[in-house]
């Protein structure tokens, strides 16, 4: 792709000035890194780091039939979802593979916000208005609309620091993971969410892409005290892979289903129907299919995507996701898409880099939790 | 920023300095900053035979791995065990305690087909 159609989010001016790293990016000029990887990564585990994700697509659902209609359309409920709630779903295609994870943020009984990954925006857009019906209005907020994502033990202080009264702060900071909820932040119009793709405590702000340089400003000086850097999309892989979250593309495809990528919990099967049921419930019967299994390599060498896996002296798989992970004793780890029977935790499998067979033990997902 | 002199340098990144018949190979800082966070580096082993320019090992960061090439020919006489525990040294300080690997040389006169610090400076300005 030339940078000619590469898009560039309202903080692009913002990451050049902080010296981030340009890389296209799901069809996005989007900052891999500032000062280095590692050290934003530790930033948002100690202390807290400042991402922008204005990349990423957002959609607005309106009507009474919203609920109803993304229930038939994906894995997760979405009718129980009160106003206020968060949470995350997969839309899946009829093979029981994924068009894309996603997060729905129930605004009001009949107002939704949907979030889409940058490099399916444009297939989702196009599927959801597709098979729009009954009473759903959809409105494609990606040119006026940006993302702000403040994650880190110090993320409640800096967000709160953000806020306009005492009442607010202590409103917003007692928020449950997980929810979202209408504030003014810096002054502007803003959607709160307490989520995130990094494993630690963090708040997402939804903002007008003509306030997001004030909010990013207003945020890196509210977070100056608290050691917050910004952070970017290679910190943000980083920490997403130790947190055990899958990355579309990688643990999660048109072709892997959300019980090969490692969302079972989230595949709710009392559902009447929706795309894709059948396949899923194919698969939960046979329990033929490779799966997830997290690995970490005893040696020093890393893993990357595509390198075989062994089990024995059969290759049963392949990676998908690795990386050294600060956060894992520095050792190695990876995703490895893999024959059922190799994904039993204790499991001692070989993965072949440069064509020396190395060992990788199979442990339970994630890698990483927070003490909270 | 000047290059380090009484060094001499190849256009894939890589530095030499020649001490008698032995020369002692590292990275520069600026293929140090291009890769990042350095995590794995691997070197031949101490004995093996390396011709001038070849794939001799790998480089890899938090993101990419990258081919390592010889900048000169020889037998390997001695690899940084330091490395192997602390990679990131070759991030810290590229041109001291980050250095890679020393051989005897084998054609002294392979000298002649690398860069002065200037040469090199001038292809790092060019690469931004």
């Amino acid at each position: 792709m030339s940078s000619q159609s590469l898009h560039r989010t309202p903080l692009y001016g913002e990451h050049v000035a902080l010296g981030g790293r340009i890389v296209p990016f799901g069809g996005f000029e989007m900052p891999v890194q500032y000062t280095g990887i590692i050290k934003e990564h530790d930033a948002v585990r100690s202390r807290a780091g400042l991402f922008d994700l204005s990349h990423m697509a957002q959609f607005e659902l309106r009507g009474s039939g919203v609920a109803a209609w993304a229930d038939g359309l994906t894995i997760n409920t979405v009718a129980t979802m009160k106003p206020g709630q968060a949470r995350y779903n997969i839309f899946t295609n009829e093979r029981g593979g994924c068009h894309d994870d996603v997060l729905f943020y129930r605004l009001e009984e009949d107002r939704w916000l949907l979030v889409a990954n940058a490099g399916n925006a444009d297939k989702m857009w196009a599927y959801v208005s597709e098979r729009r019906a009954g009473d759903v209005a959809l409105a494609d907020r990606r040119a006026d609309r940006a993302l702000i994502a403040v994650q880190g033990p110090a993320a409640a202080s800096i967000v709160g620091a953000l806020l306009p009264s005492d009442g607010e702060r202590a409103r917003v900071t007692a928020m449950k993971y997980y929810t979202c909820t209408p504030a003014q932040v810096t002054g502007a119009p803003a959607l709160v969410g307490r989520t995130g793709y990094t494993g630690e405590d963090g708040f997402e702000l939804f903002v007008d892409a003509a306030d997001a340089v004030r909010v990013w400003r207003a945020a890196r000086e509210a977070g100056s005290k608290h050691g917050l850097e910004p952070a970017g999309l290679g910190a943000r892989d980083v920490l997403r892979l130790e947190a055990g979250m899958p990355l579309y593309g990688f643990e999660l495809t048109e072709e892997l289903s959300p019980l090969a990528g490692g969302q079972k919990w989230a595949v709710k099967m009392s559902k009447p129907d929706f795309v894709g049921k059948a396949a899923l419930a194919e698969q939960l019967a046979s329990d033929h299919y490779d799966r997830i299994a997290g690995v970490v390599l005893e040696g020093r060498v890393p893993a990357r995507p595509g390198y075989a896996v062994h089990l024995g002296e059969r290759r049963v798989g392949e990676v998908r996701s690795a990386s050294f992970a600060p956060s894992v004793g520095n050792r190695n780890i990876a995703t490895a898409l893999v024959h059922k029977e190799a994904v039993i935790v204790g499991t001692t499998l070989g993965i072949e880099v440069r064509g020396t067979v190395h060992p990788a033990r199979v442990v339970a997902l994630p890698f990483y939790k927070r003490q909270s | 920023m000047a290059q380090p002199e009484g060094l001499l340098y190849s256009k894939e990144h890589e530095w030499v300095k020649i001490d008698g018949d032995v020369a002692t190979i590292g990275i520069t800082d600026y293929a140090q900053s291009s890769l990042g966070d350095i995590v794995y580096v691997e070197l031949p082993r101490v004995g093996a035979e390396i011709v001038q320019f070849a794939t001799i090992g790998v480089v890899e960061s938090v993101k990419a791995v990258s081919d390592l090439f010889t900048p000169i020919g020889g037998e390997v006489t001695e690899v940084n065990a330091g490395l192997e525990n602390d990679p990131a040294v070759v991030n810290r300080d590229p041109f001291g305690e980050g250095w890679l690997f020393k051989v005897k040389l084998a054609d002294a006169g392979e000298r002649a087909n690398l860069l002065s610090p200037a040469k090199y400076e001038e292809i790092v300005t060019a690469a931004g």
